[in-house]
């Protein structure tokens, strides 16, 4: 993060001695906020100063990196606390816990059922948090079934000889070990260092969770994450919160720069539709690693698409791969539909498609990824475009010769038909809303 | 950032009909006066009630009072020579629409008034000048830094000092406009607020052009960083302009209603 | 040192908004933090949670929603039985039936429903029309007089019949005035001013901003969301400090991950936990981002949201 000029000049010793070569002290601290000219030009500057700067010019909130090989994964490291404002960066990642009571392999093998391909996105619960209750050997063994599976580990446990025979197991694949607080941090900060791995600090408020945080970066330790997990759902939201403002607060907290770690196992155990809806509120409100029961469709489908809504850089377009997407059990006779790669436009067009139950092709042509009159305006959906996907993708593969284009580019009708021998266009409505009625219609009156 | 901010410039003692009122205590034709520049989007009011020798307290303190009955306690800028004048409408003025400010101090014989606006949490609007007009801006910035000194140490908040670069005629000082814009753009680098008496460029010229130059400018200057200016609201073209910079700068959020709001 | 965590409270505040008569009237908006933030300040007025019928009945609902209202034979039953729903606040009647594209009933006829809900509960009420913007002018300046005495929300007045809605239910029939906008911060201002100068005071608008199903887009709603709360209290907006009310169940309940059927995806697993899961999802998310209130359909994501609630405030 850059420095102010003003947050410079306060630093400076304000006596216009000229020997840096600006006439004030203000006009270098802005030339130095500038990057025009360094710090040390200033003979003046207190080592106290440049201690201060120096802490100043760092990032607010640590990236930590997780895991190893395909299961590698960033946390933290983000700037702005709503996504208008510039983006977020690191998409929280949903954790399936486990204890040693369970049936560990079965818990698996059932949250491994959701694992789904959208937009480009692998969909499936990246991590595995490991519950240990007291009895290491136990522990260990949970662990042991949890190594090797391809997911993230984190181990909940907060008994350093637990820990340490846990950490032997699987500190290859660089698991979190989540067992920090206010009575054995020296103790665990030793493990972590020694296995190489992150360590999850807790609290039993926001104050310890603070000074045990503070204290173990004393010890020189920062590769952290914080468990935000508090006694009710009330104090989580509200340490989950205020942790990340403090770190990316104008003037920012570095005690509190580190990802997140968020219990719904504790917070609403057994509760899968509270599960999902807090879920919900800390994939917007600051959680980077979120705990649940298991995952399943009920689950995932919700949450993976609220995630990847909500982390999509503001400023790029998400896209659908251009294709023929059947729909409603439509074959190679069935009518052709087209609209744009945008995949809001996508995902809303095709909604409406199922829900009129007509068996359909829909085509989807490389428009930049953008909505259909910007593409249209851009040059990107055009009579040439639409006409070239048609004959090289869609006429080896689909029989029927019926094409329907979106309403807002009704202009293009004519040179479609031009360009493309045999077929006959015809003119959707304006509004996605409006399809379901337009489709039903054209099939009563046999008309596809 | 926010909203720039229009300081009404309209009940000002140099216009006789306002100095009348002043020295009678007449209230409607202050009162008409302030209506007019709020109703057209005034959010502050200057109250230059001259140098007031003789009764400037007691006069400060029936303007202030007036104005923040009749209009909701409105926020006042308290614009006289008389320091006891203006302590004397802070110890009756209302802040619950916006802190007082005093004006003005400078970095010379007037920087008292700094220490004035520390003492009773006020904004102060800061001339970056000393003994005379400065030179350029190496000058005008170490005014301003000393300025800035005095305000920190005197445990005021940086962004309550709004300091004013002093807007140059055009007739005269065509050549030195430039330098005012890049004086803002230097305030506004180091993250500092400012304002000023900014149709004193169009000084001089035809009635029929002053609107047109002012919103030229001002627009310059909101490009600039400039935070707030000393206007005559009921100017409608530089009303229409302001509001439409802030809405480019992102200030406020665009409605297709916004110049009626 | 312990930590020093700054207030996040803001000098400007939402509009709060009576909905109802009486003692089961509610409050909505009046907070001067963000969504849930109680530990910035004390949010007076909890977001409320309410239920929606239509006036199609139950043939097209799933299984848990038709289980919850059996033995109901009428709009009077439904509705009562919408209100007794564990965790509402209030019941949302929307008149589907006069969609020309559907059945297309008479205004008069749907007036007769409106009449025999209006009669038959206590709580708040929310009238929705067809989404027929031609329709929908006619059908909720009635509704607003056949609903006179109620305090309603009239959902909505948009910017094609903001006129005549606005000024029957704002000025003429003391009902509150829902503008909607569709996901578009501009308008969204935009129609709250051109109310406004209607003569319907501020306290008598809340906003529908639209909203999309998690997953449809809805990085646009979280950020609309964000900014008009963002400019309401943090810029003093005035004409975005109206509270937010948002219709979930009609987005979460129609996209394929709550309609398609086991049949069809049976590695999807049950449907009616899928169509839970997107609608408490979806809720949850608004009210995160700054809804006052939600509009619900489903028994378990009434209860699961209103208990999410209890527990955040």
């Amino acid at each position: 993060m850059a420095l102010k000029g003003l947050d410079i000049f306060k630093l400076t010793p304000k006596t216009n001695c000229k020997e840096c070569g600006s006439p004030t002290c203000m006009a270098f601290s802005m030339k130095v906020a500038q990057g025009a000219v360094d710090i040390s030009k200033c003979p003046h500057m207190s080592e106290e100063a440049m201690a201060t700067l120096s802490e100043a010019t760092a990032p607010p909130m640590k990236t930590i990196k997780v895991g190893t090989g395909d299961a590698e994964y960033t946390l933290g490291g983000e700037t702005v606390l709503a996504r208008h404002e510039k983006t977020f960066v690191s998409k929280p990642r949903f954790a399936v816990r486990v204890t040693p009571d369970m049936d560990v392999d079965a818990a698996l093998a059932e949250a491994n059922k959701v694992d789904y391909d959208r937009i480009g996105e692998r969909m499936h619960a990246e991590m595995v948090y490991v519950e240990c209750n007291g009895d290491a050997a136990a522990f260990v063994e949970a662990v042991k079934k949890v190594t090797g599976k391809g997911k993230t580990i984190v181990l909940a446990c907060k008994d350093a000889d637990a820990a340490k025979a846990a950490l032997d197991v699987c500190k290859a694949e660089k698991p979190i070990l989540n067992g920090a607080d206010a009575s054995n941090y020296e103790k665990m900060v030793e493990l972590a260092k020694e296995a190489g791995v992150v360590l999850g600090v807790s609290g039993a408020d926001i104050n310890e969770l603070y000074d045990t945080a503070a204290a173990i970066e004393k010890l020189g330790y920062k590769d952290l994450v914080l468990d935000t997990t508090g006694a009710t759902i009330k104090e989580t939201f509200a340490t989950t919160v205020q942790v990340r403002r403090a770190c990316l607060a104008k003037e920012p907290d570095r005690t509190f720069g580190y990802p997140s770690i968020v219990n719904l196992s504790k917070i609403a155990p057994n509760d899968e539709a509270m599960q999902i809806s807090l879920a919900s509120v800390f994939v917007l409100k600051y959680g980077s690693i979120i705990v649940m029961d298991t995952m399943n469709y009920a689950r995932g489908l919700a949450l993976f698409g609220l995630r990847q809504n909500v982390y999509t850089d503001p400023q790029k377009p998400m896209k659908v791969e251009p294709g023929i997407y059947p729909l409603n059990g439509g074959d190679e006779n069935s009518v052709v539909l087209t609209t744009v790669d945008f995949a809001l436009t996508y995902f809303v067009v095709s909604g409406e498609l199922e829900r009129s139950g007509v068996p359909c092709n829909l085509v989807i042509s490389d428009a930049g990824g953008l909505s259909v009159l910007t593409a249209w305006a851009a040059g990107k959906l055009s009579s040439t475009s639409v006409s070239k996907f048609i004959k090289e993708e869609v006429e080896p593969k689909v029989k029927s010769r019926k094409l329907i284009i979106p309403g807002k580019v009704a202009v293009l009708k004519g040179d479609i038909e031009a360009k493309l021998e045999g077929w006959q266009v015809i003119v959707a409505p304006n509004e996605a809303v409006q399809l379901v009625k337009f489709l039903k219609d054209l099939q009563a009156s046999g008309e596809i | 950032m926010g909203k720039f901010v229009v300081i009404g410039e309209r009940l000002s003692a140099t216009a006789p009909s306002v100095n009348k009122a002043f020295t009678e205590r007449d209230p409607q034709p202050i009162i008409q006066r302030a209506k007019q520049q709020l109703d057209a989007g005034a959010y502050y009011l200057d109250v230059n009630i001259g140098p007031a020798e003789n009764d400037g307290p007691e006069l400060m303190k029936w303007a202030v009072q007036l104005l923040q009955s009749e209009f909701d306690n409105v926020p006042l800028a308290l614009d006289t020579a008389n320091k006891a004048a203006i302590e004397a409408g802070i110890s009756v003025y209302n802040r619950s629409k916006g802190k007082p400010i005093v004006n003005s101090a400078d970095a010379a014989g007037r920087i008292e008034y700094i220490d004035l606006a520390a003492a009773n949490d006020a904004i102060v609007i800061a001339l970056c000048n000393g003994e005379g007009i400065a030179k350029d801006n190496d000058e005008r910035m170490m005014y301003c830094q000393t300025m800035l000194e005095r305000g920190l140490e005197h445990g005021m908040d940086a962004s309550d000092l709004w300091f004013d670069p002093l807007f140059l005629v055009i007739k005269g000082m065509q050549d030195k406009q430039m330098q005012i814009l890049e004086c803002i753009k230097m305030l506004s680098d180091m993250e500092l607020n400012s304002t000023g008496g900014l149709s004193n460029n169009s000084n001089g010229m035809p009635k029929h052009i002053r609107p047109i130059m002012d919103s030229a400018m001002v627009a310059m200057c909101m490009m600039c960083g400039l935070t707030s200016a000393i206007v005559n609201p009921n100017d409608l073209r530089l009303m229409e302009t302001i509001k439409s910079c802030d809405i480019i700068k992102d200030n406020t959020l665009y409605a297709d209603s916004y110049l009626e709001i | 040192m312990p930590f020093n965590g700054k207030s996040g409270k803001f000098n400007a505040s939402i509009n709060a908004v009576e909905v109802g008569c009486g003692e089961k009237a509610i409050k909505l908006g009046g907070e001067n933090v963000l969504p849930f933030y109680t530990f910035d300040a004390p949010i007076e007025n909890s977001p409320k949670v309410g239920v929606m019928i239509s006036d199609l009945g139950l043939e097209n609902e799933p299984a848990g929603v038709k289980a919850y209202y059996e033995g109901c034979t009428t709009m009077a039953d439904i509705a009562k039985k919408a209100a007794a729903m564990p965790g509402a606040d209030f019941v949302c009647l929307k008149l589907e039936s006069a969609d020309p594209n559907g059945q297309d009933k008479s205004v008069e006829d749907c007036m007769a429903v409106v009449k025999e809900v209006v009669d038959a509960i206590d709580v708040p009420l929310v009238i929705a029309g067809c989404k027929n913007v031609a329709k929908d002018a006619d059908l909720l300046t009635k509704a607003s007089e056949v609903a006179q005495g109620k305090n309603a929300i009239i959902l909505s007045a948009k910017e094609e019949d903001y006129k005549g809605i606005g000024a029957a239910a704002g000025l003429a029939y003391n009902q509150k005035v829902g503008a909607e906008s569709a996901v578009d911060i501009n308008l969204a201002k935009q129609l709250n001013v051109l109310i406004s100068q209607l003569g319907v005071a501020p306290s008598n608008i809340v906003m529908n901003v639209g909203t999309a199903a998690v997953g449809y887009g809805f990085e646009y709603v979280v950020s609309t969301m964000d900014r008009i709360k963002a400019a309401a209290l943090s810029q003093d907006d005035k004409q975005l400090q109206m509270p937010i009310i948002t219709p979930v169940a009609d987005e979460a309940w129609n996209v394929k991950e709550a309609m398609a059927s086991e049949e069809d995806m049976p590695e999807w697993g049950d449907q009616e936990a899928r169509g839970v899961g997107m609608e408490v999802s979806t809720a949850a998310s608004v009210l995160a981002s700054g809804s006052n209130a939600v509009i619900l359909k489903h028994p378990t994501s009434v209860a699961t949201i209103s208990k999410m609630i209890k527990e955040l405030m």
